[in-house]
């Protein structure tokens, strides 16, 4: 059962990341601006991180829908939530108003500031997501379960033929 | 006796015989996420360098200051240092930019330091947008550039919030004549809003230029985006031409 709900935990939190990914692939130049709208990072290191992070959140995705180092890649999304949620957070409190560009967009926006809590609880709700993947780090339907499975020879002298996770 | 230690050599076998699987089964394993972690990378630097190459952010390839046909300039052509800087009357950014600004590069430009056109377009599709820029334009041709920049500073100073109310067009004319012109002069083409279609080709060219926001800043040609918030921005950008 666990492990079920691990792969719904999986797919849920990997769409999400390759749609969000998906959707800033086309305009770099508006990832880097949505970057730069939350006033935190260095200017110098600005261009580098709007145009890294679809490229990342698509990986991360992919990985997590195939299941491939299931663990691995759900503990870089639970920090890349963290980081949005901290990200958020901080903009929150400095009182700045801009789109988080979580879906493409992204800048100033006067009215960002009701969307706020939204956006926070959303990334916390696939932040738990991602924290239980790490936790149940097997899940059903990965491809882990086929890369990794026992050598043939092993599985032969200790389980027989028939090896069920 | 005898079969005890049998019984035990093949226990040992066994016992070596397994660990020797485990051990090449853990190597295959962290063959396999090597590999898989190696493979990742390679794709997220690929995809990273496609997406560094496809940002249009820093290629702005606009007309060298004095040289458009869509602001105001202060200081002299001949100094080291020149700026562009592309705005909306609107955006709040640009009231920050502008109040740690203005002054500063004006005395700048007064030193022979520095040389910025202030190109103000309508990035923001608003009415105020609109009808500030037309009311620069009619400014600038009524009552010469000085008056214009003074115009401008006055609209800044004085800026209403993005969400509005906007203020109406006597308004505009008010901070016009409080600039230095003639109320007949400007008046009623500030109130018909006269050079609304300069303000379109004004926007037209900023974004053929490739101008994406505002404020967008040139020195010398290049965008400048050196600063986390407008204050570091506008103090760097002081700087880099003093």
């Amino acid at each position: 059962m666990k492990e079920w709900f691990g792969l719904v935990a999986r797919l849920v939190t990997g769409v999400v990341w390759i749609v969000a990914g998906a959707v800033k692939l086309p305009d770099p130049a508006s990832s880097v601006q949505a970057v730069r709208a939350y006033q935190l990072l260095p200017s110098a290191i600005v261009p580098t991180v709007g145009q890294l992070l679809p490229v990342v959140e698509i990986v991360v995705g992919v990985t997590l829908v195939l299941g491939i180092l299931t663990r691995g890649a759900a503990v870089v999304s639970a920090l890349m939530y963290l980081a949005f949620i901290v990200g958020i957070g901080s903009v929150w409190a400095r009182g700045l108003t801009i789109d988080c560009g979580c879906f493409g967009g992204g800048g100033y926006d006067p009215n960002a500031a009701s969307q706020y809590p939204w956006e926070i609880a959303r990334d916390v709700a696939l932040l738990l997501l991602s924290v239980y993947v790490v936790v149940v780090g097997r899940t059903r339907l990965a491809l882990d379960n086929v890369l990794f499975r026992a050598t043939p020879q092993l599985k032969d002298s200790e389980h027989g033929e028939q090896v069920s996770p | 006796m005898a079969n005890k230690s049998a019984r035990d050599t093949r226990a040992e076998r066994a016992a070596v015989a397994l660990k020797e699987q485990q051990r090449r089964e853990r190597r295959r394993a962290t063959l396999m996420i090597g590999g898989v972690v190696l493979a990742m990378l390679v794709i997220v630097a690929g995809g990273f360098l496609i997406n560094r190459a496809r940002d249009t952010s820093a290629n702005v390839s606009a007309a060298p200051a004095g040289s458009g046909s869509y602001g105001v300039t202060i200081g002299s052509k001949s100094a080291p240092n020149s700026v562009v800087i592309y705005e909306d009357f609107l955006c709040p950014y640009c009231g920050e930019l502008e109040k740690a600004t203005h002054s500063q590069l004006a005395t700048l430009a007064d030193q022979g330091k520095v040389y910025v056109e202030y190109r103000p377009f309508n990035l923001l599709q608003t009415d105020y947008s609109v009808a500030a820029a037309s009311a620069f334009k009619v400014v600038l041709d009524a009552s010469g550039p000085q008056v214009a920049k003074k115009f401008h500073d006055l609209l800044y100073a004085d800026q209403p919030a993005e969400s509005g109310p906007y203020p109406d067009s006597q308004w505009l004319v008010d901070k016009a004549v409080e600039a230095g012109a003639k109320e007949s002069a400007v008046k009623s083409g500030i109130e018909n809003e006269t050079q609304k279609a300069w303000v379109e080709s004004a926007t037209k060219s900023a974004t053929d230029a490739g101008v994406r926001g505002t404020p967008t800043i040139l020195v010398n040609g290049k965008v400048f985006q050196d600063g986390r918030t407008v204050d570091e921005l506008a103090q760097n950008l002081l700087s880099a031409v003093q």
